[in-house]
């Protein structure tokens, strides 16, 4: 039984309390593992040992791209607040800190942000933006609220409507006009609340499986945002209307031989870009906006509406309101096809 | 770009891989929740066009699983997905340097994976990625494209030949290699050709034609990419067709059946045997097919002559080439390989050659081996001459070393063997007397120099060196000296072997018959065209089995060049193996009855012309027999069987038609140069058996034994059990009977007197 004394008092080892002594340091436990290295560079954690404080400017600049790049979410909504207390406390005719080209290019993608703080936030920011700079960026804009409209996330959806209801308020013609801005963000649309039908589809009708576009207690402020945007694009806005019929006797269309007040005039003539399609193109006069809209979107846009009218409630009565400025938006188109 | 955190709510969203899965097996229910996303993809899109640079995947979904999900449901909506292809080639062409890396490997995979639905053909993916693959400046990038435009082109071709898009990506390459000759990007159209060239799918002229114009190209890395082809690009093809046959034979399929019959029967392993079974037929079959005609790259030219001139021109005599001297070594190889195996006349290479013909020149054996590879039957000797004479000069004497003079002498006696007539008498007794040498390598190759011109050119040598054949002979006049330009009479190789075979034959039949061995010639005819009606008999019936499946390989144009050589004394070459010489015998008739009236007259000749082939038409059956017969004798002939010095003669002349001389070859038995680490551990490692680990004999034994499947004996479970198992048997011993008691005590005993359970040895 020799060996099974041994086994014993191995096993008995295992066991054993390690007298701790004074003076000497704990004995490593047997799976001790040593984490220690070296390096040949080092960082340095603070990289600047300045003695005076950053100037709020570059402060500024360092929490934009905090906001823009930031791996951690809470960071990246602190930042975006710090903006935005910057931008409201300071006063009314003081220019930004960092112009709008710069400030737009870098927070319009936080859009598609995963985290909803971050966009609450951002479209408390973007409220502040001074409108007139809006409008020559509102092409840009739209990119990225149609990547909202359309993404997977229903919540990064609602959002993006918000933050394209904020750009009708400040930059309406602008967003109609825009190359791109009519046709393909009403496909947005479309397609956001299950209006659209594939191009290639048979006459069979199927029952949709889709999970994307029910969001039952969205679709009224969709149905809604849609009316705005349909009653920017094809109801002629009041102060045009004004300068139509305000025009004092001999000087008629004035404004239309006079240096144009708005950026890039002749974009609508594409003489650099690459060229457009139908999708892609400006639509500048109310007409051709009409006409692209009677073609592709009215016959879907009526059976939506009247199917969300069925529904009645909420829906119902977005649905009324849009029936309404369709209406009215294309009372005259057909006018306009009678006399041709 | 880092990921950013999602949200578990988000990720149910965002669930891409499930979507897909949902479409692809009903596209028409999902097809709603495609649009959606085919919208997020083109906004993003337009976000990305907007500024390429910039723009960055955001959010949870990026755009590169964007693209990745609409390539894998495009086919199920053709129509929306119409503008696809080309909005990924478009992103691809513009902005491939500026992309991010990942996003660009999506989009490459995305569009190789539409060419894989069909979405896209071939030639549109190819003319997209070959022209980004040729101006990328990553490496990566490069790789990948490389992968994937060799993959594409060999499913393209795997099931038939595209000729179409072989002939497009062809042309492609030619006019990269012919556009600008002094860039490097020439060097992908060279990988790609060699690339193809090695899996024997491109294997016509075209492609040779390729790496003709990039051995004459500019830059030296396109340079050697083709000159090193033609060296060496038909030996690779070989070796991987020999390794893929390897593979494949290694199945047993009575060890499977028997492995099936023992253990647990399941669906898998029937399965399993039924596929090996498969797989073995699939090989057998193969095997009985007939070697697909596959010329060598180096008959495929065509215009071998100037190539070799310009190559020659361009590459080694201009001064003004920036070649160093291995690569000038790679091209002399082959300028002097294609003077040697075409017979061209290139007369100012031989010239060229006099400077590096010294001892004192770096890897001086290769420009030996290149002289001599360079050298054959229809050089002048005048060229060749001053050249011998100073090997012989600066070589051989008494005061160089001894690896030097025999290195030299072989490199004479190579010379010498495709042209005797560039020796004259005094230089070759002073050569031979060498054999008087002390050291072995010198002494062997003098005398294989003495033994050459035993054979070719007696009278060169003194009396005494002559020897008893070649005198005898000189004085009957049955060895007379050839002269320049002097051709031997060709005929069918082994054809004297098949006459011989089909009278032994006939000899047997009438023995069987019971008739006298010698028939009268009537009897004789009657039976040869019963013979020959069978042999047709069966080759029409074969033919129409087999007029799709193979057997007989359809010739492309192409290869027609190489028969119509056959006017040629000597076969073209070994691998025009049984559709060459179907027809070569059929031309060959008219010359051979012109040339056998030479033949009567001169019959001392050891090899007549039979005249088999003169007065038949070979069938199918005798060209199969005769093929057979020529391998037997090969054998034979290897096996060192009555090998007469005439044989190995021709033997080393045949070796010189196909296979290059070597600078190993010219130093023979000594080394001019150290060996290389490599070789000094295979020298060592040779003799020694393979002995992975060391391990006990017992553990081999059993490592073998695992490997073949089988199962532990009783003896090894019983010492393998677990200790805790044996317990239960062990308290067993309180209850044994008094039998069984007895018979352990006994057992007990008989060890003890036995001296312990193995017995003692030492007694």
């Amino acid at each position: 039984m020799g060996s099974s004394t041994r086994k014993k008092k191995e096993k008995k080892k295992d066991f054993q309390k390690a007298k701790l002594k004074v003076g000497k340091a704990k004995a490593k436990p047997d799976n001790f593992t040593d984490t220690s290295f070296k390096a040949k560079s080092i960082v340095v954690n603070q990289q600047s040992l300045t003695t005076s404080a950053p100037s709020s400017s570059t402060q500024f600049a360092h929490y934009l791209s905090l906001a823009s790049s930031s791996r951690s979410d809470t960071q990246r909504r602190d930042a975006l607040s710090y903006l935005t207390t910057q931008l409201s406390s300071a006063p009314v005719d003081r220019p930004l800190p960092l112009p709008t080209s710069i400030l737009l290019p870098k927070l319009l993608p936080l859009i598609l942000d995963g985290s909803s703080s971050v966009r609450a936030q951002l479209q408390k920011f973007l409220r502040l933006l001074p409108a007139s700079d809006i409008g020559d960026r509102a092409e840009f804009a739209l990119l990225y609220i149609r990547a909202g409209m359309t993404h997977l996330a229903a919540e990064i959806r609602v959002d993006a409507l918000a933050v394209l209801e904020w750009l009708l308020e400040v930059a309406q013609e602008d967003v109609v006009s825009c190359p791109g801005g009519w046709v393909k963000t009403l496909k947005s649309f479309m397609s956001m609340m299950g209006w659209a039908s594939s191009s290639g589809s048979s006459k069979w009708s199927s029952a949709s499986k889709a999970s994307f576009g029910k969001a039952g207690k969205t679709f009224p402020r969709q149905l809604l945002v849609l009316t705005q945007f349909l009653k920017a694009g094809l109801i002629e806005s009041e102060n045009i209307r004004e300068v139509k019929i305000g025009g004092t006797f001999p000087l008629v269309d004035v404004e239309r031989h006079m240096i144009p007040m708005r950026s890039n005039a002749f974009a609508h003539l594409n003489l650099f870009g690459s060229s457009r399609d139908e999708e892609g193109e400006m639509y500048i006069d109310r007409e051709d906006r009409q006409r692209v809209f009677q073609k592709l979107f009215q016959p879907a846009v009526e059976v939506g509406m009247a199917n969300a009218k069925k529904e009645g409630g909420e829906a119902g009565r977005a649905s009324a309101v849009l029936a309404k400025v369709l209406k009215e938006g294309m009372a005259d188109y057909i006018e306009v096809d009678d006399t041709q | 770009m880092g990921k950013k955190r999602v949200g578990a709510l988000e990720k149910v969203d965002a669930d891409l891989p499930n979507l897909q899965y949902k479409i692809r097996r009903d596209p028409k229910s999902y097809s709603e929740d495609f649009l959606n996303q085919y919208g997020q993809y083109q906004s993003q899109r337009d976000i990305f066009l907007a500024s390429p640079t910039t723009a960055s995947s955001t959010g949870i979904v990026s755009f590169r699983d964007l693209i990745d999900f609409v390539a894998h449901v495009a086919d199920c909506f053709p129509e929306d997905t119409a503008s696809f292809p080309t909005d990924l080639k478009t992103i691809l062409m513009l902005h491939h340097a500026s992309l991010e890396s990942e996003l660009r490997e999506k989009i490459v995979g995305s569009l190789v994976l539409l060419r894989r639905k069909e979405i896209i053909d071939s030639a549109e993916l190819l003319n997209t990625l070959f022209p980004i693959l040729v101006a990328t400046p990553s490496k990566t990038l490069r790789t990948l494209l490389f992968q994937k435009i060799l993959s594409d082109l060999r499913t393209s071709n795997s099931k038939s030949v595209n000729h179409r898009l072989n002939k497009t990506i062809q042309t492609a390459l030619f006019n990269l290699l012919t556009s600008d000759r002094a860039s490097a990007k020439g060097i992908w159209a060279v990988k790609i050709t060699r690339e193809l060239w090695k899996r024997q799918i491109w294997t016509d002229a075209k492609a040779v034609e390729i790496m003709k114009e990039a051995a004459l190209a500019d830059n030296e890395k396109v340079i050697g990419g083709g000159v090193r082809f033609f060296l060496g690009g038909d030996k690779e093809r070989e070796e991987l067709e020999d390794d893929s046959s390897d593979e494949e034979a290694g199945i047993d399929i009575g060890k499977l059946k028997h492995q099936a019959g023992i253990n647990k029967k399941s669906r898998k392993t029937k399965k399993s045997l039924e596929e090996a079974v498969k797989k073995v037929k699939k090989t057998e079959k193969k095997k009985n097919q007939p070697h697909p005609l596959n010329f060598s790259a180096l008959h495929l030219l065509h215009d071998p002559q100037g190539f070799a001139e310009t190559l020659f021109s361009k590459h080694l005599q201009n001064s003004k080439s920036k070649l160093n001297l291995e690569q000038k070594l790679l091209v002399l190889q082959l300028v002097s390989r294609l003077v040697g195996l075409h017979k061209l006349t290139v007369i100012s290479l031989y010239s060229y050659f006099i400077k590096y013909l010294t001892p004192r020149q770096p890897s001086v054996t290769t420009f030996l081996a290149c002289l001599a590879q360079a050298t054959h039957s229809l050089v002048p000797p005048d060229a060749l001459e001053p050249l011998v004479q100073k090997i012989a000069n600066e070589f051989v004497s008494e005061a160089s070393a001894s690896e030097v003079a025999s290195a030299g002498l072989n490199a004479i006696r190579e010379i010498c063997v495709r042209q005797p007539l560039a020796m004259n008498d005094t230089l070759l007794q002073d050569l031979v007397m060498y054999r008087k040498s002390k050291d072995k390598g010198t002494m062997m190759a003098a005398k294989g120099l003495l033994s050459l011109y035993r054979e070719v050119g007696a009278d060169l040598l003194k009396k005494r060196d002559r020897g008893k054949t070649a005198t005898i002979g000189l004085k009957s006049g049955s060895i007379k000296e050839r002269r320049f330009g002097e051709e031997e009479i060709g005929g069918i190789e082994g054809l004297e072997l098949l006459e011989e075979w089909k009278a032994e034959e006939r000899k047997r039949k009438r023995a069987e018959k019971g008739l006298p061995e010698l028939g009268t010639d009537e009897e004789d005819d009657e039976e040869d065209e019963e013979e020959e009606n069978k042999g047709w008999e069966n080759w029409d019936a074969e033919s129409d089995a087999s007029s799709d499946s193979g057997g007989w390989i359809n010739v492309e144009s192409d290869a027609e060049i190489e028969i119509s050589d056959s006017e040629d004394e000597k076969p073209a070459s070994k691998k025009a193996k049984l559709d060459s010489l179907a027809t070569k015998s059929t031309s060959d008739t008219p010359a051979n009855d012109e040339e056998k009236e030479n033949v009567d007259k001169d019959k001392a000749l050891e090899h007549k012309i039979s005249s088999l082939a003169t007065t038949k038409i070979l069938t199918p059956a005798d060209l199969a027999k005769l093929q057979e017969l020529r391998l037997q004798a090969s054998v034979t002939k290897t096996m060192g069987k009555n090998k007469s010095q005439a044989a190995r003669l021709k033997e080393l002349a045949d070796r010189h038609a196909d296979d290059p001389l070597t600078a190993e070859q010219i130093e023979g038995l000594s080394k001019l140069r150290k060996s290389t680490r490599e070789e000094k551990i295979a020298l060592a490692r040779e003799g020694k058996g393979e002995r992975g680990e060391h391990k006990s004999t017992q553990a081999l034994r059993r490592q073998k034994k695992d490997a073949e499947g089988k199962s532990t004996t009783n003896r090894e479970k019983s010492r393998k059990k677990n200790f805790m198992m044996t317990l239960g048997k062990a308290k067993f011993k309180q209850k044994r009977s008094l039998t069984q008691t007895r018979r352990v005590l006994k057992g007990h005993i008989e060890r003890s007197k036995r001296g312990g359970k193995r017995g003692n040895i030492g007694m």
